[in-house]
Order: structure tokens, then C-alpha cells, then sequence
């Protein structure tokens, strides 16, 4: 199994570069304290805050059997941070992650990164065309469209995580085989970072090479007569699956689409339940099967899987790689990031303690 | 390196992994702006407090928590990493404020702030800083050299009228020193009294391959009952009075009563041990007194160290002359019980002072090893006020530095401070008023063997580390052991 193709870190690279060197004003104003967090791209499904057609909700918790054998399991994730703002745009690091795992072998990693960029409204077309040239989608136009309509910067750092995890995330479903392909995030689609057309391709990518895909969200908001879904199995009860049939999008929502079949899961003994979400078009038996061999394949801590954990961590920024980061724009391209003043502590002083808009 | 913070006298700076800075080294803060600078020594260095440094660290360690191992590759064109690492990396150097620099002048003290952003950091040689600090070099004595390898120099009348300290754990070094010190005082023309617990210096006049050195002449070993005894007569009703009460505890009333006696026998030049003896064969009093003066008699017997051949007595004024111009008597002490070391030591001061206080000696370097073994109480602030002042210039040497009271180390003038690791040691010693306790705990407790950091006037309070030279003299100091005695026996055979 290859998964180091490292075409689009090169063009990333690249990318990553012409950016940096078109910063013309060599300083940087670092963001204020509680917006350098690090922003992993997760929770893409939030956007459905209750069902509808609760009554016709199937309750049929599916006990899972673990079933172990040499199906590898691989996990990706992407980081981005944002480094500071010129007069120009945002200065952004990024960095992907996969983790993968056989049984009876050792945890592996591949790692990207770090890339900074800088992004300005007169880049962003160039940026997300990149993603543009590597998903040649029929949607694709309408994708590049859609992206590159919405001027917001302060939205672009989550759409180019988005689509450079989407992108990654294609890649691994190309090149593996038979395996297990875990995301971090559901397959909920219709916003600008999550175009249907992205997730379909993924979906139909991993089912053409005999790839499961598996898509774990943390915290969901989705809620079933009031409760969260995740409250619907029983923390005393066995590993097992609750397939929520019957989900409909609010007419509010329309634009949203479910592309997965969704469960909660329980994937051990301890009390943590997840939302996950299933290529539609694989049978719900394939389903089951794929996290019992998930469940056998992976070890399990606190009911989730240790190579999407993994991935988490080694794709997450600590505060002294942005400090790292920020040295090296300083070193290689003089790029200073100067400290921006906060305007609501100036005006109010020690009450100006909420968050800067 | 960059300038962090300052808290009263210590100034932390930020330095990165490829600046190579040592605890001990000085470095100079140059603050364009108000055209001065600062003088700063490094007394500890630490991990710089980087946010997320426990998550890099945790992250790095993630093998073999699971049940494999975890392995990979990070794809990093751009070679961040290694920025990365250089922050991870980044060190603080806490640093104590020595002096400041204007116009090539040095003042005390730092109540200036340089700034933080303008100011330039460099290592300061140890070679500029002497130059800067402008130690008198007319009577060298050559101690070794500091780490950047330049030879250390002070100067003997850093040591006169000083009381110093050589201190430091066991197998430091600390004889060694003293005994390049007294060498050199020897060199300069200063006499020298060495009260030599271990034998360590009757070899000093030979080098190590047996042949006499330039000073073999100038050294005067007195081993007491051997070749230095006294009699009666040479003593002084005081020196023996000292002698009964302090070194042999002789009660107040038995005291007076030898008082009487010595005095009668004075009258009749009859000054005899056995004269005394006699005397106190035939004494009427009472018994309780008679049986005590008695016990002090026969421990002045047995100690040997009293005669009454007036060939075998040392004049010891004659040797003190012998080294008014340079050279040293050693008070060979190794082979002399306790009580008869306290005798001994209670007649050597006693006769110094009378020599120094007539003025038939200008000053004398007292060398005492161990002191607390032999030297009574009342004799240390004695050293340290009145005896100095007459011209008695006392070296400490220890290792037990408890041993020495508060106030001699308030008073030290010169402190040669070897390793301790031992944190009451340290505490003991940190208490010199020549310098702040925080950098002898902390160089202290790391000096390598034969380094030695040097506190005091010798090098204008600023703390130096140097490595102490080689000495080519038999060195009698080091400690007799078995094996290598096993070992040189079973290559012979």
C-alpha cells in the first residue's frame, strides 16, 4: 500500500511559496489571542439541528462481533492555523496528516507540511484552482464557482482546509485498496467547503477500489425527540450499532444533503458514543462489517479509533511550531509578525474581554 | 540572544541552540542607545518555557503506547522543522548583573535598563573582562585557566590582610590550590604557616620526580615531638595557661592553683617538667585538685612536644626569621593526637602574636587546614579581628564547610569555592558576602573536578571558573589505597 503520493504537497508547495513571496508589505499583525486556535477541520456535518420524521425512526441497536483480519485501516486528518494578517489577506499554516495501520504491524504516518500561505482575495482563485485541476469533477466548475464567489477571508482558511482534506482524502481512496478509510467529520454536503459533487466522487472512488469509507464526528447536534443522538445507546451497553433511518433535512436546510447513512456508534465498552456516517450506496450490512473488522483492525480508546486519533494529533499545531513557523517567514522571506492591537481591550479595558468581530 | 526580563539583579536572556553559552560565562549588554552596557555572568541556564512544548513532547513519544509501535515520515519541503526545533530548543539564561560599562569605566550595580529591543548581546572573553576589571598583576600567581584558555593570574596582595576560604567537596582539588597559593606567596616573599593536618605539604620543597625544587630551602617542616619541641621555660604563663584551660580543660580552681605554682617556679628559674613535676608531687591541697593538675601534668608529658634538653627545644622565633623573606613553616600534624594538636596549635598562635605584636615579624600567611580539629573556639573571631589585624592573614581550607562559622564567610575577603552537591553545603557557603547565594548554588554544584570558581577581591568580585594548573610537586595529599597497591604488585610479579 503507497499512500505517499506527494504530487499536491509539491504544488503546495509551490503554491505555498508564491504566496508567501507576494506579502508586500513585510509585516504581519499575529490575530488576537482567541482566534490563534487551532482550527482543525471538524464538525462539517452542524448544520441540521433536529430530525424530522422522528416516528418513522428505526430503533434496532446492531450488536457488533469483532472481526479481525488484515484489513488496513487509515485515518486522515488536516490541520490549519492562522499565523497573522497582512494589509492583504490572511497568513495561514496548514499541514495533513494520514495514519494507517495493519493488523500485527506498527501505527505509520505520513505527514505534510507545514505549508504556510498567504491568502488575499486576489489569490484565492489560483489557490483553490489547484484543488480545482485535481478534482476533475463535472461539479468541479461549479465548485471552483462557489468557492471563489464568497470574498470573506476569514471563511477561506476553513474552506482550504476543507478542500485540501476532501482532496487527501480522494487521493488515499484512489490509491488503497480493501481498506478502511476513516474521516474525521461527516458526509453531510451542500456548504461551500463540502460540495456534493466532492463527497460523491470520494464515496465513488473508495467503492471502485473496494474501500469502506467510515466518518466519525465527535460532537454532533443532532437530536432525536429533543435528545442528542449520541444519548440513544445505553453506556452500560455492548459495542453496537443504532442506524437512525428515517432522517429527512429541514426545509430550512434544503441546500444540505446527507450523502452517508447515519449511525450512533459504540465501538467499546466505555461510555463514548459517536455519530458515524456510511456511504449510502453500501448495504447496511457491509457497513456493519466494516466496523467490526474496524473494531478488530484498530485499537479502540474511549470508543475511537487510535489512527484517526493519531492523525489528529500529528496533524494538530502546538503553539511553538506557529512560533516555529512565524521564525521561519521571518528568516526566509522577512516577513515580521507584529502584535495587532486589540481594539475592545483598548476601548474598554478590562471589559472588553469578549471576543473581537 | 535577546534580552527577556530583569528582576532586581538577574537578567534572563533568550538564547537559541547554536549560541554556546556555559554557566560561568560573562556576556555584555550593549545598548546603543544610551552608549553603555551591561556586565552579566551566566549562573544557570534552563529550557525556555515555550507554549505547547508538552504537546510537541507527548506527540513525540506516542511510540509504543499502543500495542505497536508508531513509525513515520514527515514530508517537510520547506524545512520547517528545523525552526521548529530551534524553538523547542531555545534556552534562558539566567544571568546575574556583575557591572556596568561606560566609557570603558566600570560602576557597580545595575540601575539602568538597557533595552530590550535595541540592545546587543555578546560573550565577553575572559581575557577582555580582566582587562576591563584591571587586576594588579605585579605579584602574580598563576591559578590555571579559565575555560576559554586564558591563563588566571591574581595577584598575592589580593591575599594580604585577607581571610580566605578554600572550600569545596572531597577529591576537588582544594589542597592543590592551597598549595599553589602558598607556593606563590613564597615566590612573592611572604611568610607562610601552614598547619598541616594530613602531612600534605612536608613534601613541598621536592618535585615529583624526588629532586629538590627552588624552594626547598624555604620550606621548614616542624614535626611536633620530633624535630619541634619546647621547653617549659620557652613558654609564657599565659600560653600555658591557654594551653591547660582551652586545649586540656584544667577547672578555674586547679587553674589558679597551677598559676601559683608556675609562678613560684618562674621566681626560681626552675622551669622544668621535672621541677614541675616535683612541685606537684609535693603540693598540699586539695586532692580533687592535686589529682587534676596531675592528669594535665602527665598528658604535657606524654604529648612529647615539651622537653627539657634545652638542645632538643626549637627556637622557633629562629625560623620564623628564616622566612621573613619568603618561605613557609609546615606544622606537620598527621601523626599528633587531638589534645596534643590543640597544645601545639595553642603554642604556634600564641608565639605568632607575640612576634607579630613586638614587631619582629611584618605579617604572616596562616594556612589551616581543617581548623575545627585543632583550633578552639574563641580562637576563630580572635583570626578574623584581633590576630588579623596584627598581621595574621588566615586561609581556610575545608571541606566540611559548616565547620566554619557564619561570620567568617560574611568576613571572607577571597573564597576558592571547589564542587559541592551537597545542598547544606551550599547553603553554608552562600552565605559569603562576597557574592550572591544563587550563583554559588548553582556553579558551585556543577564545577568539574580541579575547577574551582574564585569570589572575591583576588578577582574584584567578579566570579571567575577556572580550572586549577598541574603542580610539579610531590603531592602528598592524595589518599593511599589499596588496590592500586594490589594492582602494582600483581604487574610486578
Amino acid at each position: 500500500m503507497s499512500l505517499e503520493d506527494t504530487s499536491l504537497p509539491q504544488r503546495f508547495m509551490e503554491l505555498s511559496l508564491r504566496t508567501i513571496k507576494n506579502i508586500h508589505n513585510n509585516t504581519a499583525q499575529s490575530p488576537p489571542p482567541q482566534l490563534t486556535t487551532q482550527e482543525t477541520n471538524e464538525g462539517q456535518e452542524e448544520f441540521t439541528p433536529a430530525f424530522l420524521g422522528q416516528t418513522t425512526l428505526q430503533h434496532r441497536p446492531i450488536p457488533l462481533q469483532p472481526r479481525p483480519d488484515q484489513t488496513p485501516v487509515i485515518a486522515i486528518d488536516v490541520s490549519s492555523i492562522r499565523l497573522g494578517e497582512t494589509d492583504t489577506g490572511i497568513l495561514l499554516a496548514l499541514r495533513p496528516a494520514t495514519v494507517w495501520k495493519q493488523r500485527g504491524s506498527v501505527y505509520r504516518y505520513m505527514r505534510f507540511g507545514p505549508f504556510p500561505i498567504h491568502i488575499t482575495d486576489q489569490n484565492q482563485h489560483d489557490i483553490l484552482s489547484l484543488f480545482h485541476e485535481h478534482n476533475h469533477t463535472q461539479h468541479g466548475n461549479n465548485l471552483l464557482h462557489q468557492l471563489t464567489s464568497t470574498p470573506d477571508l476569514n471563511q477561506t482558511q476553513t474552506r482550504i482546509t476543507a478542500l485540501l482534506e476532501k482532496w487527501l482524502q480522494t487521493q488515499i481512496a484512489a490509491q488503497a485498496r480493501n481498506s478502511l478509510i476513516l474521516l474525521d467529520g461527516s458526509l453531510t454536503a451542500g456548504t461551500n467547503e463540502n460540495p456534493p459533487s466532492a463527497i460523491t466522487r470520494l464515496l465513488e472512488t473508495a467503492r471502485n477500489n473496494h474501500n469502506t469509507i467510515l466518518a466519525l464526528t465527535k460532537i454532533t447536534r443532532l437530536r432525536l425527540n429533543g435528545h442528542n443522538i449520541t444519548n440513544l445507546i445505553e453506556a452500560n451497553q455492548k459495542p453496537c450499532l443504532l442506524q437512525l433511518n428515517g432522517y429527512q433535512t429541514p426545509s430550512t436546510y434544503n441546500h444540505i444533503r446527507q450523502m452517508g447513512a447515519i449511525y450512533v456508534a459504540k465501538l467499546n465498552h466505555s461510555p463514548y458514543t459517536f455519530r458515524l456516517d456510511t456511504d449510502v450506496d453500501i448495504s447496511s450490512q457491509q457497513a456493519v462489517e466494516a466496523v467490526e473488522h474496524l473494531i478488530a483492525n484498530d485499537l479502540i480508546t474511549d470508543g475511537y479509533p487510535e489512527t484517526l486519533r493519531l492523525a489528529h494529533i500529528h496533524a494538530t499545531f502546538t503553539a511553538n511550531e506557529v512560533i516555529g513557523i512565524q521564525r521561519f517567514l521571518a528568516q526566509a522571506y522577512g516577513i515580521k509578525i507584529a502584535q495587532r492591537p486589540n481594539i475592545r481591550r483598548l476601548l474598554f479595558g478590562p471589559y472588553g474581554t469578549r471576543h473581537e468581530t | 540572544m535577546r534580552l527577556y526580563k530583569k528582576e532586581g539583579n538577574t537578567i534572563q536572556i533568550l538564547s537559541f541552540p547554536n549560541e554556546t553559552v556555559e554557566k560561568g560565562d560573562y556576556l555584555l549588554i550593549e545598548d546603543p542607545k544610551q552608549n553603555r552596557a551591561q556586565i552579566v555572568q551566566v549562573i544557570d541556564i534552563q529550557f525556555a518555557n515555550i507554549p505547547g512544548i508538552i504537546e510537541d513532547l507527548l506527540r513525540d513519544t506516542t511510540n509504543g503506547h499502543t500495542e505497536g509501535e508508531l513509525a513515520g515520515t514527515d514530508y517537510d519541503p520547506l524545512e520547517i522543522a528545523s525552526q521548529i526545533t530551534v524553538i523547542q530548543d531555545s534556552r534562558i539564561l539566567i544571568c546575574k548583573i556583575r557591572a556596568s560599562l561606560e566609557k570603558a569605566h566600570l560602576t557597580t550595580g545595575g540601575t539602568w535598563l538597557p533595552s530590550r529591543t535595541q540592545s546587543q548581546i555578546k560573550r565577553l572573553s575572559t581575557a577582555t573582562l580582566l582587562n576591563l576589571i584591571r587586576i594588579n598583576h605585579a605579584l602574580p600567581i598563576n591559578l590555571g585557566e579559565t575555560k576559554d584558555n586564558t591563563q588566571l593570574n591574581i595577584d598575592a596582595t589580593a591575599l594580604d590582610g585577607a581571610l580566605n576560604i578554600v572550600t569545596g567537596k572531597k577529591g576537588t582539588g582544594k589542597s592543590h590550590l592551597s598549595k599553589i597559593l602558598v607556593l606563590g606567596l613564597i615566590q612573592h616573599g611572604a611568610p607562610t604557616v601552614i598547619l598541616d593536618l594530613n602531612g600534605e605539604y612536608s613534601q613541598i620543597g621536592y618535585e615529583q620526580n624526588g629532586t629538590k625544587s627552588p624552594y626547598h630551602n624555604k620550606i621548614h617542616v616542624l614535626t611536633p615531638s620530633v624535630n619541634f619541641k619546647v621547653t617549659l621555660a620557652q613558654m609564657k604563663l599565659r600560653v600555658i595557661m591557654n594551653i591547660l584551660i582551652h586545649a586540656l580543660n584544667l577547672p578555674g580552681t586547679s587553674a589558679r592553683e597551677f598559676k601559683r605554682i608556675w609562678q613560684a617556679l618562674d621566681e626560681r628559674a626552675e622551669l622544668t617538667l621535672k621541677d614541675l613535676g616535683d612541685a606537684l608531687r609535693n603540693l598540699k591541697c586539695n586532692q580533687h585538685v592535686k589529682d587534676a593538675l596531675h592528669s594535665r601534668y602527665y598528658s604535657m608529658v606524654n604529648s612529647g612536644f615539651f622537653t627539657d634538653n634545652p638542645s632538643q627545644a626549637l627556637n622557633l622565633e629562629d625560623h620564623f626569621y628564616a622566612i621573613r623573606n619568603g618561605g613557609a613553616l609546615v606544622i606537620n600534624l598527621q601523626d599528633t593526637g587531638l589534645l596534643d594538636r590543640q597544645i601545639v596549635v595553642e603554642y604556634m598562635l600564641s608565639k605568632l602574636t607575640d612576634l607579630l605584636t613586638q614587631h619582629k615579624l611584618r605579617a604572616v600567611f596562616l594556612f589551616a587546614e581543617e581548623a575545627h580539629l585543632y583550633l578552639r573556639e574563641t580562637y576563630w573571631d580572635d583570626i578574623v579581628t584581633r590576630m588579623r589585624h596584627y598581621g595574621v592573614f588566615t586561609t581556610f581550607i575545608t571541606n566540611q564547610p559548616d565547620t566554619i562559622r557564619e561570620n567568617i564567610y560574611r568576613q571572607a575577603d577571597n573564597i576558592f569555592l571547589f564542587n559541592f552537591t551537597n545542598e547544606h553545603d551550599l547553603e553554608t557557603v552562600s552565605h559569603a558576602a562576597k557574592v550572591d547565594a544563587e550563583t554559588v548554588k548553582s556553579i558551585a554544584a556543577d564545577l568539574p573536578t580541579q575547577h574551582c570558581i574564585l569570589l572575591g577581591n583576588s578577582v574584584r568580585d567578579f566570579p571567575l571558573v577556572a580550572k586549577v594548573r598541574s603542580l610539579n610537586v610531590q603531592t602528598m595529599g592524595q589518599t593511599r589505597l589499596f588496590f592500586n597497591q594490589t594492582k602494582a604488585i600483581n604487574l610486578k610479579q
